[in-house]
């Protein structure tokens, strides 16, 4: 159960990965906040760096207006300035940091230097020989220079009679801002060539603590769609392990399930046999005993109709036999394919003789073992069905010829006749389960499924070629053993 | 010849003990395995015919027991399981031979003849095919009244054809059962005493057929 704050975090939009890739939701995650600590960090320093910035320029302008202030000194009634011309160009010389300069005496009365100065915050009583600092514009409406200003209030005149004189000195804000501006490209630049090394340390740990989790995807990609085997993951964390436990015990119980119904079906069509026997049994007996011919077709159809039934469930137990659930890799084991295929041929040498058709081996007496890995009673069984079919659709008076070889790393088994053949669009058609070509004959539309099913599970294929002039030819090809 | 039929179908049991009968067996039914075991052991068949699914004592168990106490008496198997275990387990128990359901009268008919001419202790006798008669004990064979001399090597591969009749001799098979044979010591080929055979039998009604990469097998003419 979720606990009622977990389904409201759910709810959050981009909180939770949705369908978005693991990796994109850990990257954003790790990233997003180190950026905006970056943008923090890089407004704070900016900050710091114009504090520093204007403590610096402040000092300078102080120095500058007490400097100034020396210069103006007061003679009776009024001011004399020892302010030589030199001084004044040197102060105004550098145009890129322009300082101006103006000295007053309030209310209003201007004295010397530049008449744009902006004024000073009105205060009511100012200190005397303290310098007050304050941010504005001067210059043209069009082009206006911001400026720091020092403004500096003295007294001069005589006792009982006070006057009040106003130094201010400004200073472009250009250089300052130059200054915090250096400061902060100086943090920022190493900040950022620290956040990139970040972003790709984080980058490489989130897809080495994903790994586990692509390995997985891997294990489960790969496998073959009726592959229940439980996934085996080495060394995985905890997290992975937990999910893959719970994909393998989903994988067991499918697989209880899957192989109940086989055995349902296993053992019905067991079931089947006794009284498809019975019947068959009765049926023969019946042919034998009757001498009036009607009845005597009548009840070959019967019979016809039991061998048909009898075949069928026969192949449906060899189809539940060759599907991976069934058999495990016990009982695999090395064998010389051409000793099995000469076998089975032979076995089908009487059947074939008595359907009228020649059935033969292709091989030399003492040719070499082509020797396959896997199970010999399946691939037995799909060699049967191959013959089987050659022997139910060549027709009588026909010649099969089966044939197995070595070819580079396959062993290669044909069947060959010179039936009737099949038409291209069946080839593929007919290795479907219950797919027949013809309506002919009694099989049963599985004989081919089998095969391919058997031989799907040695990692070989199986396909239908044309012979010339006419005829069939059926093509098993297998990985071969060392 | 005396057959016990151990099938608990009852139409199945019906048929084939009736179709036994015409072929010429004597057939007692039982129809679970404690009938079929207290049957086995009292009288004597010749040969038993056991399902493996019977009632009361399965017949796996009726088999083990009664292999234990007649070592000899040729049994054959018919089930409905035909899995590669359920065979094993049933040979392992000592059956002789092995038949899935359904199956043609004739092929249970043609393996209870041969597991009888098998298990003979003695080599059985005179088999008759066509006009030609093998006596085994004897070591004679015949076409109608005219005996056939045959060498060793031509016996023996003539013991072997007739043996299985109708099925496939490889060209293995021939060679292993001359291998203990040294009386030729220029024995030529298989071909050559095919060859030699097909004269000699002639006139048999019987016909020795070359399969095509596989080996040999004798038949009927028709």
């Amino acid at each position: 159960m979720l606990s009622p704050f977990k389904r409201a975090l759910r709810r959050v939009p981009g909180l939770t990965p949705g369908t978005r890739s693991l990796h994109r939701h850990l990257l954003l995650w790790l990233l997003l906040p180190q950026l905006v600590l970056w943008l923090a960090a890089a407004f704070v320093t900016y900050n710091v760096a114009e504090r520093h910035a204007n403590k610096a320029i402040d000092a300078s302008l102080t120095t500058a207006t007490r400097a100034l202030a020396r210069q103006v000194k007061p003679i009776g009634n009024g001011l004399f300035i020892d302010f030589p011309r030199a001084a004044q160009d040197i102060i105004e010389a550098d145009p890129d940091d322009r300082v101006y300069y103006m000295v007053s005496t309030p209310p209003g009365q201007f004295i010397l230097g530049n008449k744009q100065l902006p004024a000073p915050p009105p205060i009511a009583n100012p200190k005397l020989g303290e310098p007050y600092f304050y941010d504005g514009t001067m210059g043209e409406r069009a082009k206006p220079i911001s400026v720091r200003v020092a403004a500096l209030y003295l007294s001069y005149g005589e006792e009982g009679r006070p006057q009040r004189m106003l130094v201010q000195i400004a200073r472009s804000r250009a250089s300052r801002e130059q200054l915090a501006g250096q400061i902060l490209i100086d943090t920022a630049l190493p900040l950022s060539a620290l956040m990139v090394l970040m972003s790709m340390i984080v980058w490489a740990g989130i897809r080495a603590g994903l790994a586990p989790l692509s390995r997985m995807r891997a294990l489960v990609e790969d496998r073959a769609p009726n592959d229940l085997a439980p996934i085996e993951l080495e060394a995985a964390p905890q997290e992975v392990r937990a999910l893959a436990k719970a994909i393998n015990s989903l994988l067991a119980e499918v697989q209880e399930s899957v192989s109940s119904q086989k055995r349902f079906i296993s053992d019905a069509a067991h079931q089947l046999r006794t009284p498809l026997a019975g019947l068959k049994s009765q049926t023969e007996l019946a042919l034998n005993e009757t001498s009036d011919p009607a009845l005597k077709t009548r009840l070959q159809r019967v019979n016809e109709s039991a061998t048909r039934s009898a075949h069928l469930v026969n192949q449906l137990l060899t189809l539940a036999r060759a599907e991976p659930e069934s058999a495990t890799e016990q009982g695999r084991a090395r064998f010389d394919l051409r000793k099995l295929a000469a076998e089975v041929s032979a076995e089908m040498v009487p059947r074939a003789r008595s359907a009228g058709i020649d059935l033969g081996f292709d091989g030399d007496d003492d040719a070499s073992a082509v020797t396959v890995m896997g199970h010999a009673f399946l691939l037995r069984e799909a060699l049967i069905n191959l013959i089987d079919n050659a022997l139910r659709y060549a027709g009588r008076g026909s010649v099969v010829t089966v044939r197995v070889a070595p070819k580079d790393a396959q062993a290669i088994v044909e069947v060959e006749d010179n039936g009737p053949g099949l038409a291209e669009a069946d080839r593929e058609r007919v290795l479907q389960r219950f797919v027949r070509a013809t309506h002919e004959g009694n099989g049963c539309g599985l004989g081919l499924a089998i095969v391919k099913e058997i031989v799907g599970r040695h990692a070989g294929a199986v396909m239908l070629e044309a012979t010339q002039p006419r005829g069939l030819r059926a093509v098993i090809r297998l990985p071969r053993a060392a | 010849m005396k057959l016990l039929l151990a099938e608990d179908d009852a139409i199945l049991a019906d048929a084939l003990s009736a179709s036994l009968r015409k072929a010429g067996f004597e057939v007692e039914v039982a129809a679970n395995g404690a009938v079929a075991e207290y049957l086995l052991l009292r009288q004597n068949f010749d040969l038993g015919v056991l399902d493996l699914g019977l009632p009361l004592v399965d017949g796996l168990t009726v088999l083990k027991r009664v292999r234990a106490a007649r070592p000899t008496m040729p049994m054959m198997v018919l089930t409905a399981l035909d899995g590669l275990d359920d065979r094993v387990a049933g040979l392992n128990a000592g059956a002789d031979d092995y038949l899935t359901k359904p199956f043609d009268f004739p092929e249970l008919e043609a393996r209870i003849r041969a597991l009888l001419r098998r298990t003979r202790i003695g080599g059985g006798p005179v088999q008759q095919m066509g006009r030609l008669s093998f006596d085994r004990d004897a070591r004679r064979a015949a076409i109608g009244s005219d005996v056939v001399e045959l060498s060793p090597r031509e016996w023996m591969l003539l013991d072997r054809l007739l043996a299985q009749r109708d099925k496939v001799v490889t060209k293995d098979q021939i060679a292993e059962s001359w291998a203990v044979d040294r009386s030729e010591s220029n024995p030529g080929s298989i071909e050559v005493y095919i060859h030699r055979l097909r004269r000699k039998l002639d006139g048999s009604g019987l016909a020795i057929r070359t399969v095509r990469g596989l080996g040999y097998l004798l038949e009927s003419e028709t």
